[in-house]
């Protein structure tokens, strides 16, 4: 008894591995999501880390240098020294004040900003500063001779950092999109892969149900699940056609 | 300067000295390196000091300070800084340039910062370029004070720059006051210039040919060109005290026998071991119908300014 064409639903296995394909983006978008949020909080506080202290040892070998200056030489040579260290990357500023708080050397220009003005000038913690007209700094302190001869302050740039936060995920996120790219298509590939004999099948098993010429018969040589379902799907087909006998 | 004086420390034992250098700054007056230089010119801080004491003499104290950012300016700056200290009185406010500004750059910044200092008087640490600019915008903006420069600005230059193409070139050079390290070469009643200026009207000196990089017009006379002529003037005369036989181990000897040497500016040069600047005066300038004269009446010249 062969069954109605209109009893034999036209089904197609796309549906199903459209779904594993959009898992497969959903899931590099996770990883890609997270490992960006890790990467990014990694990077600012090793980076901010290193940074303060790299400015920490300029400002405490500046304190080291000045002794001598301030005790030997004229301010000048004092303003040589810092204007060196003005060229180490990142550094943006450097002021030192003496014991009373006098600023005695800077680099600032066209003048010391209102913000340092107002600030304690023979403080040495930590301090983040916003700049008007200049930027985000974090600004470190060293003392000269324990403090009693005054205090250098060394401001780094936090825009710079910043900069180097955005290009180091940059470059990450340039490497997980090439990565991402290459693995959808290889899961697409590895997917219609698997697709094609799952649909001939489906095509063997439609073709049996309309009692048609059976299609892709080959699938019956399989020595796999396809094989072995083909041959069971023909099993079924025969013991219907025989009346269940 | 930098460089030449740790390579004269290094090789001292080969008696080579640095002479005359056309600058005030301290490194080559001052240990480590002051035993390997001479000096015949006053030094940037007797200038600043200079200036200071006659501004606080005709009454302006508060004083503020426009310079460049580097070493030189910071040395300018320290000087004033010192000069007012010994009057009981502080910088009252300071601004300041990057090295390399040209006369097209603007100093509005710099004059709104000095502004609200309120000064009676800026002392400017630069190069011509810069002071220039800083005075046109000085001028522009109604900063209505003396503005002091030091002889390392070149006035000639300076001068040239505030006057040239303008119709009102005095209202924009009238408050300057720049302090030289040879007197006036427009007073012709000094025997030195007398000299200076007969020589070179005579012999015309000019640049070499292959040391001309760039289109470059020397000012007939100059206060550059007068020190200059002094330095040569008083190297001539320590070579002839060398004798017949020059060797560099007798050069500082021959240096030290200069005493009360007349080199026809009034003061007389002298060196000794404890004294390796052969000058100490320092003369004041400003400009009168577009040239530099010598400043006499300070609180004449300046009693309106700022009034």
């Amino acid at each position: 008894m062969s069954a109605p064409d209109q009893d034999v639903p036209d089904i197609k296995v796309k549906k199903l591995f459209r779904k594993t394909t959009f898992g497969v983006f959903m899931l590099f978008g996770v990883i890609g999501l997270s490992t960006s949020i890790l990467n990014v909080y990694t990077v600012d506080t090793h980076l901010s880390e290193e940074y303060i202290s790299n400015s920490k040892g300029i400002a405490k070998t500046i304190a080291d240098a000045s002794v001598d200056i301030l005790l030997n030489r004229d301010l000048a040579a004092l303003q040589s020294l810092i204007d060196q260290f003005l060229e180490i990357q990142g550094i943006r500023y450097i002021y030192i004040t003496n014991e009373s708080g006098e600023f005695i050397a800077h680099t600032f220009v066209p003048g010391i900003p209102e913000e340092i003005l107002q600030s304690d000038p023979l403080s040495t913690e930590t301090a983040e500063r916003t700049l008007t007209g200049l930027g985000d700094f974090v600004e470190v302190g060293s003392p000269i001779l324990a403090g009693v001869a005054g205090t250098v302050h060394v401001g780094m740039d936090r825009g710079l950092i910043a900069l180097k936060i955005q290009r180091a995920i940059g470059q990450q996120m340039w490497l997980f999109v090439v990565v991402g790219a290459i693995g959808v298509v290889a899961a697409i590939w590895l997917v219609n892969l698997a697709a094609k004999p799952m649909a001939g099948l489906m095509a063997y098993a439609v073709s049996l149900a309309k009692d048609d010429e059976p299609a892709n018969p080959e699938l019956l040589d399989r020595d796999d699940e396809v094989g072995h379902l083909a041959r069971l799907f023909r099993h079924f087909a025969s013991r219907q056609s025989t009346g269940g006998q | 300067m930098t460089r030449v004086l740790p390579l004269l420390k290094k090789f001292q034992d080969r008696d080579m000295f640095l002479f005359f250098p056309f600058t005030g700054a301290a490194p080559q007056r001052e240990p480590p390196y002051g035993d390997f230089a001479f000096n015949l010119r006053a030094s940037y801080g007797q200038e600043t000091a200079g200036l200071v004491d006659n501004f606080v003499a005709v009454g302006r104290r508060r004083i503020a300070v426009f310079y460049q950012a580097d070493a030189y300016g910071r040395s300018g700056w320290a000087g004033v800084r010192k000069a007012l200290a010994r009057h009981g009185e502080q910088i009252v406010g300071e601004a300041t340039y990057r090295r390399g500004a040209k006369f097209t750059s603007v100093m509005r910044d710099q004059v709104n910062i000095l502004k609200a200092a309120n000064p009676e008087a800026v002392v400017c640490i630069g190069s011509y370029a810069a002071c220039a600019a800083f005075a046109r915008d000085a001028v522009d903006l109604d900063l209505n004070v003396p503005l002091a420069n030091l002889s390392f600005v070149g006035s000639e230059n300076m001068l040239k720059l505030l006057s040239e193409g303008r119709d009102d070139a005095e209202r924009y050079t009238q408050r300057l006051v720049n302090s030289q390290v040879v007197p006036s070469y427009e007073d012709d009643s000094i025997p030195a210039v007398r000299e200076y200026r007969e020589f070179m009207a005579r012999y015309n000196p000019e640049v070499p040919a292959e040391l001309v990089t760039e289109e470059y017009t020397p000012f007939p006379h100059s206060f550059v060109s007068l020190e200059g002529f002094l330095d040569a003037k008083l190297m001539v005369e320590i070579l002839r005290r060398l004798g017949d036989n020059p060797t560099r181990k007798g050069l500082e000897e021959a240096v030290f026998t200069i005493r009360d040497f007349d080199l026809g500016i009034g003061e007389r040069a002298s060196f000794g071991p404890d004294r390796r600047q052969g000058l100490q005066g320092v003369y004041y300038t400003v400009v009168d119908q577009g040239r530099f004269i010598s400043l006499t009446d300070w609180q004449g010249r300046f009693a309106n300014v700022g009034a």
